[in-house]
């Protein structure tokens, strides 16, 4: 496995540049380790994205790095502070966007962002100027009195980031921030975070869509059973684990020609339905010549998409979405 | 921190017009009717006995119906002759009657007669025979200067402050007040609840807010209200139904912030022990009624027995009613008086606070 890359060392980056640093942070829940031990560094101004399938230990992560949820091991620091021995200073820093929605229906979304910017001693009228500027990067400044339980998915959605950036956080973290909402709300909040990043804002965006990640990060961990499996840019990701296989789509019992084609040639290939995946090599001929000896029928061979996708696949053998 | 969240717990709870209905308009209502059931009862068994009187001998026979009167036990009916009291009695339509003859005179042989109706049983009719014979005697021999055979007095200690009671709102007030008072702990433990559900939570513990300030800002908001609950309980009582209160009003008002922590703290305790609004309402709401039912919120403690007086202890009602009852039925009962139900109140507030505390699992 190819343990987390990003630390500070790498590309020359100064420590102080680190907005957020997890030094084997880790989470068990009883007998069952949710986050192994987790190295990350996020630097000023970057989208990061952290990318893994749902049970990836994505959110217990964040949780501990916000200090929602006490790690077992290791330790978090925001903006130079300590989660634990520095705990005011680094929550501060930092503004969370759960993956549920965290918002009281029963009040307007004023209200919400009123108390919420008061927990972060906001009051008069910087509060207000605050609730302002949060509501017109939702895009709900006509709905601001309007109760929160009358609102679409989306809408509250976009709340649910505004009661994020209330105080300003040095570090806006992001969690599955598009979960079941409309394409328009999703395309306002992509808008929203770069505009964001665009102010100096830095990001941490945890998705399980590969998509959302490839469109909108600079760089990218990806998660997989607790642990961060792979990190660095997309380009380095996909020179590493993705571009230049071949992709076999086959027409006949899978199980048995992957096996066929494996006994022949050892090309490290994986297989998700009807295709069969090979890493590069020089030769493809005797595996090709395996699946055709079988009886079955190739249907269709191709360069792989170099995609985050592949990355994963070829990192866990699984696809992101039946992970 | 505490004021946004006391206006933020404001803002939510009046949006759910059930709170009001608990804790304000629900204990009115069972304030009302049984203090009304309970008062009708009292003025029927407070009714002086009508007994109906033939005076035929002018200021002596007056003597003797005055003294009927003010002695509270019979209302005096008069008669317009000797054969109406007969008639009267033997129709049933009186149980006593009293024929006062012209030649009343009892130092000499003639006295007046009592009738009694042969249908009451011997335990109403002696008492009423001697009743009757006891106050035309004293009335007719006021002057002899007779001896005591038997002096009368109340015992000593071991008196209930209920003995007192002059009116039945000083029983049914304090008893829905504390009953529907500890109701703020369901609200509270909702909360709670609601705070989870809805991942509120997650993001007051992600905010520069220590988790010990959170919970007394939690906490404080339901401590304020259900002290204006039973206030306005009280002050309902007082104003709209008559009761008298006859101790202090400042240790009251201390007893009555004591019963608003203790049923806050029992909030915190019950959503420490439940998690999800179902387990909460169900688990909730079965306790406080049982709890109200032991401290006597229902039916007075003092009418219990012995066992269920001493069982109504373990419960921070049964120390409650104790200091109100003694509050508002005792005249001049002040803060020394109630010093134990204060201190009992306050330290139960205490005890459901630590073991809240210590099983409340704040991170989730
Ligand atoms: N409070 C908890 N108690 C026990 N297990 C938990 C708890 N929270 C998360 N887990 C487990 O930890 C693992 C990671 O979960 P999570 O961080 O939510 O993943 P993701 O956000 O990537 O979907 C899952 O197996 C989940 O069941
Ligand atoms: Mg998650």
């Amino acid at each position: 496995m190819n343990r987390d890359n990003a630390g500070p060392g790498q590309n020359g980056a100064a420590a102080s540049d680190a907005v957020l640093e997890l030094v084997g942070l880790g989470k068990d829940y009883g007998a069952r380790t949710a986050v192994q031990a987790i190295d990350l560094v996020i630097r000023r101004g970057e989208i990061f994205g952290l990318l893994g399938p749902n049970g990836a230990g994505k959110t217990t992560t964040i949780s501990m790095a916000c200090g929602v949820v006490p790690p077992s091991r290791g330790t978090a620091r925001i903006a130079g502070h300590d989660i634990r021995s520095d705990a005011f200073a680094a929550k501060r820093a930092i503004g969370l966007v759960p993956q549920d929605l965290a918002l009281y229906d029963d009040l307007s979304p004023r209200q919400n962002l009123a108390f919420f910017g008061q927990l972060y001693g906001l009051t008069g009228a910087e509060l207000a100027r605050r609730i302002d500027w949060a509501l017109g990067v939702a895009g709900l400044g006509d709905r601001a009195g309007d109760l929160v339980k009358t609102f679409s998915g989306g809408m509250k959605r976009r709340l649910n980031l505004a009661a994020g950036l209330i105080h300003q956080p040095t570090l806006l973290v992001l969690d599955e921030p598009t979960v079941g909402v409309d394409p328009q709300s999703r395309r306002h909040i992509f808008d929203s975070i770069r505009a964001l990043q665009a102010r100096g804002m830095t990001i941490l965006y945890t998705s399980h869509y590969m998509e959302e990640v490839e469109e909108l990060c600079d760089r990218v961990a990806i998660m997989d059973a607790g642990a961060v499996v792979a990190s660095g840019t997309l380009a380095e990701l996909r020179a590493q684990h993705g571009a230049g296989g071949l992709e076999v789509e086959i027409d006949g019992d899978g199980d048995a020609i992957a096996a066929a084609a494996a006994a022949a040639a050892p090309l490290g290939g994986t297989r998700t339905g009807a295709v069969l995946r090979f890493e590069p090599r020089p030769a493809y001929a005797p595996a090709l010549a395996a699946i055709e000896a079988t009886g079955a029928q190739i249907k269709r061979i191709g360069a792989q998409r170099a995609d985050l996708e592949t990355v994963f696949l070829a990192l866990t053998g699984r696809g992101l979405r039946d992970a | 921190m505490l004021i946004p969240t006391l206006r933020k717990e404001i803002q939510l709870l009046r949006r759910d017009p059930r709170v009001l209905v608990r804790l304000i308009v629900l204990p009115v209502l069972f304030i009302a009717i049984f203090g009304y059931v309970f008062n009708t009862d009292n003025s029927k068994q407070h009714e002086a006995r009508p007994i109906t009187v033939w005076n035929g001998a002018g200021g002596n026979g007056e003597l003797i119906t005055r003294a009927l009167d003010a002695s509270q036990m019979f209302a005096v009916v008069p008669a317009a002759t000797a054969r109406a009291v007969e008639d009267q009695v033997a129709g049933h339509q009186t149980a006593v009657g009293l024929i006062v003859p012209p030649d009343f005179d009892p130092m000499h042989g003639h006295p007046a007669t009592l009738l009694l109706d042969p249908r009451e049983p011997p335990q109403v009719a002696g008492p009423l025979r001697g009743a009757v014979v006891g106050v035309v005697t004293r009335a007719v021999l006021r002057e002899a200067a007779l001896p005591d055979v038997v002096a009368v007095r109340a015992p000593i200690g071991a008196t209930s402050t209920l003995d007192e009671l002059s009116s039945a709102f000083q029983l049914t007030v304090p008893g829905n007040a504390v009953l529907f008072g500890f109701f703020i702990a369901l609200t509270c433990a909702l909360s709670f609840a609601e705070e989870r559900r809805s991942g509120t939570w997650r993001r007051l513990l992600a905010s520069p807010v220590s988790t010990w300030q959170l919970l007394f800002a939690k906490l404080v908001p339901y401590i304020a209200l259900g002290t204006l609950q039973v206030g306005l309980l009280f002050a309902i009582g007082a104003f709209g139904f008559g009761m008298p209160i006859g101790g202090s009003l400042p240790a009251l008002a201390v007893l009555t912030v004591g019963v608003a922590c203790s049923a806050t703290a029992l909030g915190l305790l019950i959503a420490s022990l439940s998690s999800t609004e179902k387990q909460i309402s169900s688990l909730g709401s079965v306790l406080i009624m049982i709890m109200g039912l032991v401290g006597g919120a229902m039916f007075p403690r003092a009418l219990m027995p012995h066992v269920m007086q001493q069982v109504g202890l373990f419960v921070p009602h049964g120390w409650a009613l104790d200091g109100y009852y003694q509050l508002i039925v005792g005249k001049g009962t002040g803060f020394a008086d109630v010093a134990k139900p204060i201190a009992a109140v306050y330290g139960f507030a205490v005890l459901f606070t630590v073991i809240g505390v210590r099983r409340f699992r704040f991170d989730q």
